[in-house]
């Protein structure tokens, strides 16, 4: 049947992230390495200069062992580099694209390998989810009792957490960190992170009431800046002139509180588009939908509900279906409320004469069967002979 | 597919290795096989001390300088051509992932963020911890998020998942006694739960005796299944029989090879604990896992299309409101009757319920309405008959 045929693109789709996250942990190991090369290779090749000149042994000797100095640090650095970042960033993404071919081999949805990797599915998406939502024991303790630490970011949040904790406690200094190691990149997606960063640095200069040191980091920090955010600075400086109990609308926000919060959600912000990670918990994205698709209005009503509809159940995932469209249904579908089974031409529906309620013919033959042909109505008790039944067609 | 993406991850690694003996090309490739970073910077320095001895044992000569000079200028071009290397690797994996997963997840607004839709989640997952037996992590799980279970709850839970545990390991007394304790409720269900469970102890009593013995079986038969005889006749009948085709190897190949399938011990879990479940009125299903397996099964995929295509015929549509594609579902995720009404597409509702005619053809009571003929008959569309309106049964489905 089509509808127990694996939708791979439905799948894939929520594995975008997936394989990203290490992916460009590598590039970025790579990045590094090329940077260590650069600068150390390229002051050996640069010493070569000093043997410009009249040839002098000492001189020749001296220049030789800065240049067995330089290439023995590199050394060092790229083998650190290897085996504490490279290395174990290459194991991540093999365990993740290893995990994916799992899937090469199901075509089913009632695949017990496509089962597993399912359960397994959802594993990962508590971890996220709970990463996201600052439940960090939680998400170690699945990861680590899952034994799926290396499918799940759980290093990269804690990082995370380490930077917005900082932001939080009013210090930026982290977050410009980061910002200087993911330099090239944020430029790329022309992020103005450090921009508000520094700018709020400033205006803590301000606020300390430090006119000097503001102006100081201002012509150090903000100049550069200066052709995409000059009305920007132009503002803070005239900051400057107003204290921070000011009551003028536009500088009072600058030196509003809420403005942490707003670069906390930038910074967060950032980092998932820097690691190709969605805005929301892969688990909402999963959730939203799968809700939308299960939601019909007999969801929930007193005398329709179902309680083997996620839906139907208000005090868990049903409280979230008020947020979420209802499905659209063009065509009739009657499930038999004794076997919970799809009504279909081998198992048509029958009613009940007086009442008109509606079985499916497999449920009641079978009461019919241990009760001498009588069927009665589970929520009339209506009861009659199986014969006086009446056929149903729904067209 | 994946098996591109690891092959294209393997000669990244290959490239990336910084130490490692040089990489033997296949004998057809024309360059030189290239050597890994570490062991270039290893034979510079080898050189580099060696000029180094050189010129401290004495042997000065300007050319030294020079020879230095290349030797410097050829490992970083040596080197500089590896990392050329890796940077091709590397764009050849993300072209390969990009190829892969071509979509990435849409850029919704924060869903699930209201206090009551956050808890209502948080709740969600404390019971589905819960639910598979994730005790200690539950308990995190609640210290963290503050969530509040209700108290008996996972008691339940942990006796369940004893029995869940005593079941793997062979050990089937405990399932029986709640079978046991639980009977009426389970015959109510038509549940085949106890039958199944003493079926399993039953064929392993067969296998494990040594030269086979069907007296163990029989016995254990007239022992403790005295009461199910009745309802499974037909089933006790094979399983007295198949003693005569033991031992297993032989059942294997015989018509009872379906008593030799390894499920029918495996399904206890399973079974169990759907109708312990149900006992505690709740889902058979894990619901975080029906509703995940959908979304992510294509559900998701087909919305976003569907929103794009209206977007480009610039019909708005809002997400709050109703999909606009129909998302197939299996049919075990049907939980709720829906009619569509045949003649007007509609679908019924408390006001407009769904009428059956004399012949059994059900449309809703407008369109009935809308088809009776003065007189107060109506012809049915679907078939030739002809009934009076007052004759249509309100059906309930």
């Amino acid at each position: 049947m089509s509808v127990n045929r694996l939708n791979m693109e439905g799948i894939l789709l929520f594995e975008h992230p997936f394989a990203r996250v290490p992916y460009e942990n590598l590039r970025k190991a790579f990045r590094t390495s090329q940077k260590h090369i650069e600068r150390e290779l390229g002051a050996v090749a640069g010493k070569r200069e000093d043997f410009d000149g009249a040839y002098d042994a000492l001189d020749t000797l001296k220049t030789l062992e800065g240049m067995i100095a330089r290439v023995e640090s590199l050394k060092a650095k790229l083998n650190t580099l290897h085996t504490t970042t490279t290395a174990p960033t290459e194991y991540v993404l093999k365990q993740r694209l290893e995990h994916l071919a799992k899937l090469d081999g199901c075509s089913m949805r009632t695949d017990p390998a496509f089962e597993a990797w399912a359960a397994t599915r959802l594993d990962r998406w508590l971890v996220d989810w709970a990463l996201r939502t600052g439940r960090f024991d939680t998400a170690r303790q699945i990861a680590t009792e899952k034994g799926i630490e290396s499918l799940c970011d759980v290093e990269l949040f804690t990082d995370v957490r380490r930077i917005e904790e900082a932001l939080a406690r009013h210090s930026c200094a982290e977050a410009l960190a980061w910002c200087t190691e993911n330099k090239v990149a944020l430029r790329k997606a022309k992020s103005s992170l450090e921009f508000e960063l520094r700018l709020q640095e400033y205006i803590e200069l301000c606020r300390a009431g430090r006119p000097f040191d503001a102006i100081a980091y201002a012509r150090k920090h903000l100049r550069a800046w200066q052709d995409t955010h000059g009305d920007q600075i132009q503002r803070a400086c005239a900051l400057l002139c107003f204290s921070a109990s000011t009551i003028c609308k536009p500088y009072k926000r600058l030196y509003d509180a809420s403005r942490w919060q707003t670069l906390i959600a930038s910074f967060r912000s950032a980092v998932y588009e820097l690691h190709g990670l969605p805005p929301l918990p892969l688990l909402s994205y999963a959730v939203h939908s799968g809700l939308s698709s299960l939601k019909v209005p007999a969801c929930g009503g007193h005398e329709s509900a179902n309680v083997d509809c996620p839906v139907c159940d208000k005090t868990a995932l049903g409280g979230l279906a008020h947020e979420v469209p209802s499905s659209h249904q063009v065509n009739s579908t009657i499930v038999c409320r004794i076997s919970g089974k799809v009504m279909d031409g081998d198992n048509g529906p029958m009613a009940f004469p007086a009442s008109g309620m509606v079985y499916s013919r497999e449920a009641l033959e079978e009461m019919a069967a241990r009760n001498n042909g009588e069927v009665t109505c589970p929520r009339t008790g209506e009861r009659v002979q199986f014969s006086e039944l009446r056929k149903v067609f729904i067209s | 597919m994946s098996a591109e993406l690891l092959k294209e991850l393997a000669k990244v690694e290959k490239v990336m290795a910084y130490d490692a003996a040089p990489s033997a090309r296949p004998s057809s490739s024309k360059k030189a096989p290239s050597q890994s970073i570490g062991s270039s910077l290893d034979s510079l320095l080898d050189s580099l001390r060696e000029f180094k001895q050189g010129i401290e044992a004495g042997a000065t000569s300007a050319e030294v300088v020079g020879l230095i000079a290349r030797t410097v200028d050829e490992k970083k071009k040596e080197i500089d051509d590896r990392q050329k290397e890796v940077y091709n690797a590397l764009g050849k994996l993300g072209k390969a992932l990009d190829k892969k997963f071509p979509n990435a997840l849409p850029e919704w607004q924060p869903v699930f963020t209201s206090p009551t839709s956050a808890a209502a989640l948080d709740r969600t997952v404390a019971l589905h911890l819960v639910r598979t037996g994730q005790f200690s992590t539950a308990a995190t799980f609640v210290e963290e998020s503050g969530v509040k279970l209700p108290d008996d709850f996972k008691t339940k839970f942990l006796s369940m998942h004893a029995i869940l545990d005593a079941l793997r390991r062979q050990d089937l007394a405990p399932a029986l006694e709640w079978a046991a304790a639980n009977r009426p409720f389970l015959e109510a269900r038509g549940s085949r739960l106890e039958f199944c469970l003493h079926r399993s102890q039953y064929m392993r009593i067969l296998f494990s005796s040594n030269p086979p013995n069907p007296v163990l079986g029989i016995n254990y038969c007239k022992n403790f299944c005295q009461h199910l005889i009745s309802a499974h006749e037909h089933e006790f009948q094979r399983l007295l029989t198949c003693t005569i085709f033991l031992p297993e190897e032989r059942m294997r190949t015989s018509p009872y090879a379906d008593l030799t399938d390894p499920s029918i011990h495996t399904e206890l879990e399973g079974m169990l604990t759907q109708e312990f479940c149900a006992k505690l009125g709740m889902s058979k299903q894990l619901p975080l896992r029906v509703v995940g397996d959908i979304g992510a099964g294509g559900a998701l995929s087909r919305i976003e299309k569907g929103r794009k295509v209206m977007r480009e015929r610039k019909s708005e549509w809002s997400l709050s409101d109703e999909l606009p594609i129909d998302i197939p579902l299996p049919p075990e995720n049907r939980y709720h009757s829906i009619f569509a009404c045949p003649v007007s597409k509609e679908q019924s509702t408390p006001s407009n319920p769904p009428m059956m005619m004399s012949c059994g053809h059900v449309v809703s009571k407008e369109s009935l309405t809308k088809l009776t003929k003065p007189g107060g008959r109506v012809k049915c569309p679907y078939c030739p008959q002809e009934s009076k309106e007052s004759a249509a049964l309100q059906v309930h489905f």
